[in-house]
């Protein structure tokens, strides 16, 4: 075959190599055009198809100063949209819009390795939203048609076709995964940040908030992201007894209960504690220091403080999934030592707002006072007449308990909380709302307990003398199913979310489910979650009690070496020359010794022709030349030749003396 | 050239061993390849460093697996780099003659040993280089034209092979030095009119047809003579390839004279000599050369054509 021609310094780029280029960043940019600004998704199509129009035709790239003009108008349409450049949706959107320009103003070579380059940032940005399997897997075919890409720029000459892309490319990515593997497993992590990330940095951000109005939490549980996992030491505890319990709030205003503005340290401080259940949490990040334990935790984890309406906290922020170990005591007494302060925060609430429940509870008070009684008034009044439902109507804003508790009738567990706690103060009873999660789903694969957001759920506390805090869930008397067998139950069986309640219809669907949620589940506990922690439990495993950055690092080149190697053998094994024949090996020798004497055989010479040259220049060593030639000659191209007279052969080759 | 360019010079000839010339075939193994990252593979380097230090911020997990795979992958990268030149077997191949100011062609024909090895280049020091693919089993050409060739001998130099394939990250190069040379004949000066009247006073006869001469004899047959010489019957009769002789009669012999081309400098003077050749032997006379130093009798044919064309060539060229 003949040569390609000489290649310019500046050849335009070629259309096929663009377009896949173009592929390449529509597929990498294209989860995050549902999740940034619909003028960033127009903006990148329009775009990139300008761009493959102008490869495509072979027109003119746009002008310098257009490109300045369209670039300062993105930056302001980010700054505009976001209210910064900075961040995690403004960032990700500016660095999607510069990928864009690049893409259109590129010329050369260069520029190609560029866009490519940042085409390997935005595989990160998107990290940053989302760190699922199929996020990861899309995200890995992403990288592979990237490197394909760039395996296509290198090719000089014919364009390659799609399998001579997408091959290397493969292989490439493929040998390095023994490496990747190596470098994630010992890379040694850190803990916090190097820098102050922007408040929006992670994903994460559905969860409990500090106040409740009723309303919030029914929009939570529409939501099936996840928000902690539990692996319970021995059994699961009974259904009814899963009160996972979070943010405690006090403070209450005519409308909205929030949390105590102080809340002093308190300690675990119990009369009676019983049934005590050992479990691990793997909590989603919140971006919240509330952790969450059974009712009630009866240990602290690391990090963690416990405030005196025994909640847990962490002592910053948790952005990055924690797994924590605690024991809970599902029967308890606490509490009957109460201090003063602490409860007439307990039975403050503003007179003025909601008149007619207030006025209710202290008619129930002034007939009897004792709480058990009052509790059983409750039960009753909760229990005619109210309907448990997500989608209740808005009420007043004002005096929103009155309207729920004497007109609508219909809500859900914060408006039932709300109001029974309100119901509590006004009859004189120290009440509080804890907010929290409450049930799960059990994975029966692996037993793991599922806790999403759509199990967030609000009760009551109230204080009895000698009693302590007792917990009261007046959603119970409402709708028992709501706390015997979680939502779905609750909800009935046609669909206020229907997707919630459909996969338990379908055996194989459901254990389609329940094994992916385990695959899920392992995923995030050993993929995303492998922090310093997951580390050093994975080395103590091995039998490794602790690991220093040295250790790790003479690891890491000793799996850099290994891996080198075994991938140069590989390389090399498809290279090694077919073995010569013995014959042509002797042949070679032979001809070898003649040469050093100065009669070498030229390329195109037949062993005849030469072993004539030969005895005319050297006619001494004729008959050695002869014998060998005739042995050649027959072996290779006669009849063949035996073991025995290849031997033969070789050793005459080997006596033969060219002078 | 500053002397500190030719201490970089001999620094660099040094390392690649750079010994001339090599008998062939030259088999390019390992302590012949030399590898170093591109600017495009260092800036990589740096991409990889920057993930790295956003999965470390962010404590992105897959961030971390993204680093170390493409980190991994440069590594992989290099072990292809270097694989794709390893081994290849390079040998020289046929340089054809060429008249100055035409493009001289170097060949170097390039094999594998195994799988095919894509965009291998070769290029002549500051020149644009050539690119091929070498397929297996096949054997490619690779052909590097020089341009501006002056009479005498064309050197070709020492020659770089090298790749980035597959992604660019890494260059692979080395060395080969043939030897190659490509002989470079005088241009033909089309003005240089007739050979001089007193020496072709037969040559008025004009193209001489077969049978208006004597038949001498036959002789094996060499390449570049006419068809219609080629004895064909005697093919016919399987005696091989043979080409009827005709014995020019003296009167048409013609001395081409170095006296009588009339120029100022000796290339001009080769010039219009080389074209007094070329049309002697278009016109199928038969002609000597005499220049100073060197005198071929009269004859023809190709061989004869090439013989004083590299006397040409050759006159007062330094080896």
């Amino acid at each position: 075959m003949k040569a390609g021609t000489p290649r310019l310094a500046e050849a335009p780029l070629d259309v096929r190599n663009v377009l896949w280029l173009l592929a390449s960043m529509l597929f990498v940019v294209g989860p995050h055009l549902v999740r940034l600004a619909t003028w960033v998704g127009i903006f990148m199509v329009v775009v990139v198809g300008w761009r493959g129009w102008i490869s495509w035709a072979a027109l003119r790239a746009p002008p310098r100063w257009f490109m300045w003009a369209i670039t300062i108008a993105a930056t302001y349409a980010t700054f505009m949209t976001y209210g910064r450049l900075f961040g995690r949706e403004a960032g990700v959107t500016l660095l999607t819009v510069m990928a864009a320009l690049k893409l259109l103003e590129m010329r050369n070579q260069r520029d190609v390795v560029l866009s490519i380059y940042l085409g390997f940032f935005l595989v990160m940005t998107n990290f940053l939203f989302s760190q699922t399997i199929p996020m990861g897997l899309y995200m890995l075919a992403c990288v592979w048609i990237f490197v394909a890409t760039l395996v296509g720029f290198n090719r000089v000459g014919r364009s390659p076709t799609l399998r001579e892309r997408l091959m290397p490319a493969g292989a490439l990515l493929l040998q390095a995964l023994p490496l990747m593997v190596a470098f994630f497993i010992l890379f040694p992590r850190t803990s916090g940040p190097l820098w102050a990330l922007p408040q929006d940095s992670r994903s994460g951000q559905t969860g409990l908030s500090e106040k409740m109005t009723p309303g919030n939490i029914a929009n939570l549980i529409k939501s099936e992201a996840l928000a902690f996992r539990v692996q319970f030491e021995d059994g699961l505890p009974p259904y009814r007894s899963l009160y996972w319990r979070g943010p405690v709030l006090v403070d209450f205003d005519g409308a909205t209960w929030s949390m105590a503005a102080f809340s002093s340290q308190g300690h675990m401080e119990y009369s009676r504690r019983e049934r005590p259940t050992k479990y691990a949490v793997t909590l989603e990040p919140h971006n919240k220091t509330w952790m969450f334990a059974l009712d009630v935790p009866g240990s602290r984890p690391e990090g963690a403080q416990m405030l005196s309406d025994l909640q847990l906290r962490y002592r910053r922020p948790i952005n990055e999934r924690m797994r924590y170990e605690i024991t809970s005591y599902l029967a308890y007494r606490f509490g009957e030592n109460a201090n003063p302060p602490q409860l007439d925060r307990a039975l403050a609430f503003d007179e003025t707002r909601n008149p007619r429940l207030v006025a209710m509870g202290r008619e129930w008070a002034r007939e009897n006072p004792d709480p058990r009684v009052l509790l059983t008034r409750a039960a009753q009044f909760f229990g005619n007449g109210f309907t448990y439902t997500l989608e209740p109507p808005t009420l007043e804003r004002l005096n929103p308990y009155d309207d729920f508790a004497f007109n609508s009738r219909q809500g859900f567990c914060e408006h039932f909380a709300g109001a029974f706690t309100l119901l509590m103060r006004a009859a004189g009873v120290p009440a509080r709302v804890v907010t929290g999660y409450q049930g799960g789903e059990v994975n029966p694969l692996n037993n793991e307990l599922i806790v999403r957001q759509a199990d967030a759920h609000a009760w009551s506390e109230i204080w009895v003398r000698e009693e302590g805090w007792v917990r009261i869930d007046p959603t119970a008397a409402v709708s028992p199913l709501r706390v015997e067998n979680g939502v779905n139950a609750a909800l009935g069986p046609i669909g206020v979310i229907p997707s919630l309640i459909d996969y338990d219809k379908l055996g194989l669907l459901s254990t389609v489910r329940f094994a992916w949620q385990m695959a899920n589940s392992q995923w995030d506990a050993w993929i995303v979650g492998y922090n310093t922690d997951r580390q050093r439990q994975f080395f103590s495993q091995l039998g490794v009690p602790s690991i220093d950055w040295r250790t790790l690092g003479w690891w890491l080149l000793l799996a850099t070496l290994a891996v080198g190697s075994a991938v140069t053998i590989g390389l090399l094994l498809h290279d090694r020359p077919a073995r010569r024949e013995a014959s042509v090996a002797a042949w070679d020798r032979f001809s070898a010794k003649l040469a050093a004497a100065g009669l070498a055989r030229a390329p195109h010479e037949g062993p005849l022709d030469y072993l004539a040259r030969v005895r005319a220049a050297r006619p001494q060593v004729g008959a050695e030349a002869e014998e060998i030639t005739r042995r050649y000659v027959q072996a290779r191209y006669g009849a063949g030749a035996s073991r025995e007279e290849l031997r033969t052969l070789a050793r005459l080759v080997a006596s033969f003396r060219a002078t | 050239m500053t002397p500190f360019a030719n201490v970089r010079q001999s620094i660099a000839d040094w390392i690649f061993r750079a010994s001339v010339p090599e008998t062939p075939p030259v088999t390019l193994v390992q302590r012949r390849i030399f590898i170093l990252p591109t600017r495009q593979g260092y800036l990589f380097a740096f991409t990889v460093l920057v993930l790295l230090l956003a999965s470390i911020n962010y404590a992105l997990s897959l961030g971390f697996t993204l680093t170390f795979l493409l980190g991994s992958m440069a590594g992989v990268a290099m072990l292809h780099t270097w694989r794709n030149l390893a081994h290849l077997k390079l040998r020289p191949g046929r340089c054809d003659p060429v008249f100055a100011g035409e493009v001289a062609h170097f060949n170097v024909s390039v094999e594998t040993p195994s799988q095919t090895r894509f965009s291998i280049a070769v290029r002549r020091r500051g020149d644009e280089p050539v690119y091929a693919d070498i397929v297996a089993s096949e054997t490619a050409s690779i052909c590097l034209g020089v341009h501006d060739t002056r009479r005498g001998i064309a050197q070709c130099g020492r020659l770089e092979i090298f790749t980035r394939y597959p992604i660019g990250l890494f260059h692979a190069w080395s060395y080969v030095d043939f030897g190659l040379t490509v002989l470079v004949y005088p241009r033909p000066d089309p003005f240089g009119g007739a050979p001089p009247a007193q020496s072709r006073s037969a040559s008025e006869e004009g193209i001489p047809v077969a049978g208006d001469e004597e038949f001498n004899m036959l002789r094996a047959y060499r390449p570049g003579d006419a068809p219609k010489l080629i004895a064909w019957k005697a093919l016919a009769r399987e005696q091989g390839l043979l080409t009827k002789e005709f014995s020019a009669t003296a009167s048409s012999e013609l001395w081409l004279d170095w006296e009588d081309a009339r120029a100022t400098d000796v290339e001009a003077r080769l010039s219009i000599l080389c074209h007094w050749v070329m049309q002697a032997e278009g016109f199928g006379q038969s002609y000597g050369l005499r220049i100073p130093g060197r005198e071929i009798a009269p004859a023809r044919g190709e061989a004869h054509r090439t013989r004083c064309l590299e006397a040409l060539a050759l006159f007062e060229a330094a080896r």
